[in-house]
């Protein structure tokens, strides 16, 4: 068997560059797949940790006017003979600039089945009660604090302010960037007075909310692992495509492999070594090459991870509010399933080479003749097999037109998956068939001719790397589209909700007085009161009847006004615009997009709101867009949300006439109002940081898409470089036909371009599918709301432009070294053909 | 019609220089047919790559139509070979994308000299008649050959330049093959130089010439 092996492995000493591509391909597809696994382990065990906290695991007392509680009012509560537990939220900040959540406790009336409580028994409690108290920390958050995992043990960090945080306890099951301390001890450092933040109770202790307060149950938070779940997904796709793109270099190199071996393993045969031992001896080559790419792969996705882990933390705290480890926790079946994936699409690809390795007709030796017949079958069996992907992407399209907005995240990247593999499948038969057609009206122009039909005679090698870069391109273009216009409809959102020039933040008792001062400037032309609340989503009376349903929801309240309503987007109207707009001065409600989906609300539709003290049944008269926002929120005119749910002021948006000097007002209501300097913000600040985390946001699908394409490429140039000498062989007849070798170059290279460019123009259509598969039926499952369908000529341009580039890249080094051989070696290769 | 005049030519190998032709000097005129026979790397492959302009000599000169071939830039020399000569490989060479007609065409297409009467008497004549829409591999090796020399005579050359035209082939096919190859270089008039090492394809050429340790000698058959 050694023997057998070590024969099959010399062919690589003669080939050395399908031996690099074949480790290539493995690499890269490992690479890229275990780094985003790494990435979603890493989250994964962080939500794993905050869900094991307190925020969703425990039901949540809140001021309804959103101020903090006494200490007063946590014991009247007590008092009452309620089952609460204070807790105190907030923020340090370390030496080094980091920001870490301080989360104040009491464990003496924290429920006991709390993460928490379980962290603690290993520790004594006093020593946790008393001064001088202990901080929890997770590992993660040790670096921060500036101090290494073997001195952290009651070491005493002191924070930037100069404070120190009492002796450090280890905690590994905390979430990162949070430390828990006794509520005394956090209410020192955080110097908060008698201030809580807020009061919990174990799930169900309490039947209802106290007066003046809210109850949020435990049941109804979502936690960040489901929020974030449609992100992962996605990045999961992402990652799973690269794979795909990957292996399709190996299954190249692979192929070709096995071509350049027939001889060699027919004489194997021939010489006795059974068909069996063969197969084995080519498994056993394919799990060494496939360990060295796999471990090779994983070492570098690791790599990967640790380099996009802060922008993807970036992304998911500003989308979600979730926040994730900046360092990789990789649990152990990380590494097995990554070492696993990597050999079972090595598995995939080279499942072929086995079964033909298995098949193999000792008395057939050397011959090539079945070739075409061969590949007809092939065309035959990839044209069905594209038309059943289409098929099932057309089923699924039906059903999910059957299933509410929102619905069939899963399904929407299934039938995105399914129409990339039926057209990466129709490309080769599309291929042969356009060369056949223009083979046949190039036969007066000899060259051409000749380019077209050795063109049909290269697709059975280029085609797996052409169907590799249609996917890659048509992705690149969906996704591209996609988040440009994303980009378009965010800006334009942006532009259309902040009209105001200035936007006030003070504290909610202030308002009145400003609001009385500011309408007796001239200079302030409107001022757009904000109000928030929050509430339960307890009915809704549609015209198929009526429901409960028991969700929280925000409330938000603005003022309608010259100044936003002809701007404010409106996605759907019960009549039109104007009505809308009267209908929501007169107490209706307008809904945003997220919550319409997520309980399938029309304009006309009723909703019952309940709040302490307030139960109001009333009408949708319009759905709004609402990008970004995780939350269903219903909007009402400001007087009324304050009239009906005592809603406080939260904001006021300052609209000035076209002459107002914007500094000296800014100026004088800081120092009349005693406001601090943050007090105002500026629109376009508001709008540098919103587009700052969008674009943040996307860095990691751009990162991705890029990676995919350039692997595409690999793949194509693969290719070219496992048949570069095969082509020299074919070309070299022409040159000494009296072809000059500058012609046969610019065919070579005209050739591949103009394969590219059909292959760039199917990825058009299938690009813009993608599109719509994205906005209209992914994103609305992922978030809730549905983007328009942007379509950009010039990203289809530059998709075009990229895929010629990408053929002409892969063709060049070829191409250079046709160009370079000399007229001798040239003629030695065709000898020795 | 072809004139060698002095002509050197060394390659660089691992193993040092290697002298392959050594002040090489012949004439060949115009309809007349030439052996050049030699063991195997005795230049003679060399000479013909020479004769074709694909290898350019290191000194004295290669003359075509009195006209210095080195001298002449790559792409006339391509013209050359287009238009002027036509080439017989030991190995075929046909193009494996193309047809057997398409195949049959191609230099006489490039060379712009495409005509479709002479292309179907050499069709008969190659006994290729009803294979015309058959690929290389479905040949055998006898066709592959013919057709690799109706190629060659499509455009009708005044020269053709041939490598061991039989040397892939068994005996009675060689026998088959020569005949042709004779019987269509008469009918075309053109002049014929043939690499060989067998003295069965030689004799019935009007010279033959051996190539030994580089140097040029008359041989006696």
């Amino acid at each position: 068997m050694t023997r057998v092996l070590s024969t099959l492995l010399s062919h690589y000493r003669r080939h050395p560059g399908q031996l690099i591509m074949l480790l290539l391909g493995l690499w890269v597809a490992s690479a890229l797949w275990s780094g985003i696994q790494a990435i979603n382990a890493t989250a994964r065990d962080s939500y794993a940790r905050a869900d094991a906290l307190f925020d969703t695991q425990l039901d949540q007392l809140e001021r309804r006017d959103g101020m903090p509680f006494s200490r007063a009012e946590y014991h009247a509560l007590r008092q009452a003979g309620l089952p609460v537990s204070p807790m105190l939220k907030g923020e340090v900040v370390t030496q080094d600039g980091t920001r870490l959540t301080l989360i104040g406790i009491d464990p003496l009336t924290l429920s006991n089945d709390n993460a928490l409580a379980q962290a603690n028994t290993s520790a004594s409690l006093s020593d946790f009660l008393t001064p001088p108290w202990q901080t929890r920390v997770a590992p993660d958050a040790l670096e921060a604090l500036g101090i290494t995992r073997e001195n952290a043990s009651a070491a005493t960090p002191t924070l930037a302010d100069g404070k120190t945080l009492p002796p450090l306890v280890l905690a590994p099951a905390l979430p990162p960037d949070t430390l828990i301390m006794d509520i005394a001890a956090a209410a020192r450092l955080l110097e908060s007075g008698d201030q809580l933040t807020r009061i919990v109770a174990a799930p169900g202790a309490l039947t209802e909310a106290p007066p003046g307060l809210t109850l949020t149950r435990a049941t109804t938070l979502a936690s960040p692992g489901q929020l974030t779940e449609s992100f992962h997904l996605n990045l999961t796709a992402l990652g799973l495509l690269a794979w795909v793109v990957g292996l399709f270099i190996v299954q190249a190199a692979l192929g070709l492999a096995l071509e350049q071996r027939l001889g060699m393993l027919r004489t194997l045969r021939v010489l006795g070594v059974s068909g069996r031992s063969l197969v084995l001896a080519l498994s056993l080559e394919l799990l060494l090459l496939g360990l060295i790419g796999a471990l090779a792969g994983i070492a570098s996705g690791v790599w990967l991870a640790r380099l996009l882990l802060p922008d993807v933390a970036a992304t998911l705290g500003s989308l979600y509010g979730a926040g994730i480890g900046q360092e990789l926790n990789l649990p152990w079946h990380y590494w097995v399933g990554g070492l696993a994936v990597s050999l079972g699409g090595l598995l995939l690809a080279g499942s072929g080479v086995l079964w033909r390795a298995a098949r193999l007709n000792m008395l057939k030796l050397g011959q090539m003749q079945a070739w075409r017949s061969g590949y007809r079958r092939q065309l035959s069996l990839m044209s069905i097999g594209g038309a059943f992907a289409m098929g099932v992407a057309l089923a699924l399209y039906v059903w999910l037109r059957f299933q509410s907005p929102g619905d069939g995240l899963v399904t929407g990247f299934t039938l995105v998956a399914a129409l990339l593999l039926a057209s990466a499948l129709w490309l080769p038969p599309f291929l042969a068939l356009l060369l056949k057609a223009l083979t046949h009206l190039a036969r007066r122009r000899p060259l051409i001719h000749w380019a077209l039909a050795d063109m049909q005679l290269q697709l059975p090698r280029l085609s797996l790397a052409m169907m590799a870069l249609l996917i890659a391109l048509a992705t690149n273009l969906g996704v591209g589209s996609m988040v440009g216009g994303f980009r378009l409809t965010f800006l334009d959102w942006l532009d259309q909700r902040l009209v105001a020039p200035l936007y006030l933040n003070a504290p909610a008792e202030q308002y009145a007085d400003i609001d009385a001062w500011l309408a007796d400037r001239p200079e302030v032309f409107e001022r757009l009161l904000t109000r928030r609340s929050d509430a339960t989503l307890q009915a809704a009376t549609t015209p198929e009847g009526s429901r409960s349903i028991g969700t929280p929801i925000e409330l938000y309240g603005i003022t309608p006004g010259e100044s936003l309503t002809p701007h404010w987007p409106l996605l759907a109207t019960q009549q039109d615009r104007s009505s809308a707009w009267a209908a929501f001065s007169d107490g209706a409600i307008f809904i945003n997009e997220q919550l319409a989906t997520a309980e399938n609300l029309s304009p006309g539709d009723r909703l019952t709101l309940n709040a302490p003290g307030a139960n109001e049944t009333l009408t949708i008269a319009a759905i709004y867009p609402d990008y970004g926002n995780p939350s269903g929120q219903v909007l009402m005119a400001s007087p009324q949300l304050a009239a009906r749910f005592d809603a406080p002021p939260s904001s006021m948006g300052l609209v000035l006439s076209d002459e107002a000097d914007v500094d000296t007002l800014r100026a004088t209501l800081l120092e009349r109002f005693d406001l601090g300097s943050d007090a105002l913000s500026d629109q376009r600040e508001i709008k540098r940081i919103a587009t700052e985390i969008f674009e943040r946001t996307f860095t990691i699908t751009r990162a991705l898409n890029a990676l995919t394409l350039a692997v595409a490429a690999l793949a194509l140039l693969a290719s070219l470089l496992t048949q570069a000498r095969s082509r020299r062989q074919q070309l070299a007849p022409l040159w000494a036909l009296g072809v000059p070798r500058a012609q046969l170059a610019q065919l070579n290279l005209a050739q591949l371009s103009g394969a590219a460019l059909a292959t760039g123009l199917l990825a058009i259509p299938l690009g813009i599918a993608i599109t719509w598969g994205l906005v209209a039926i992914i994103n609305v499952a992922a978030f809730g709301w549905r983007l328009p369908l942007y379509l950009f000529p010039g990203e289809m341009a530059v998709t075009l432009a990229t895929a010629v580039g990408v053929a002409l890249l892969a063709a060049a080094l070829p191409t250079l070294r046709f160009w370079r051989a000399s007229p001798r070696a040239l003629l030695a290769e065709e000898a020795n053909q | 019609m072809l004139e060698f005049h002095q002509v050197h030519k060394t390659y660089t190998t691992p193993q040092g220089p290697l002298n392959v032709l050594n002040d090489v000097s012949l004439r060949l005129a115009a309809g007349e047919s030439l052996a050049l026979m030699g063991e195997s790397g005795s230049g003679k492959s060399t000479l013909l790559h020479l004769a074709a302009g694909l290898d350019l000599p290191d000194q004295g000169t290669v003359s075509f139509e009195n006209q210095n071939v080195a001298s002449l830039p790559e792409p006339t020399r391509a013209k050359l070979r287009r238009e002027q000569l036509g080439l017989v490989f030991q190995q075929f060479h046909l193009v494996p994308s193309l047809t057997v007609i398409d195949n049959l065409r191609l230099q006489a297409r490039l060379a712009k000299r495409d005509n479709v009467a002479w292309t179907d008497h050499l069709i008969e004549r190659l006994g290729l008649h009803g294979m015309e829409k058959r690929y290389p591999e479905q040949l055998s090796g006898g066709q592959q050959q013919r057709l690799a020399i109706g190629r060659a005579l499509a455009p009708r050359p005044p020269l053709l330049l041939a490598d061991e035209p039989t040397g892939n082939l068994d005996e009675t096919t060689a026998g088959e093959v020569l005949e042709l190859l004779l019987s269509l270089v008469r009918e075309t008039q053109c002049a014929l130089l043939i690499v060989t090492h067998s003295p069965q394809v030689a004799a019935p050429l009007d010279r033959c010439l051996r190539l030994s340790h580089g140097h040029l000698l008359e041989a006696a058959l």
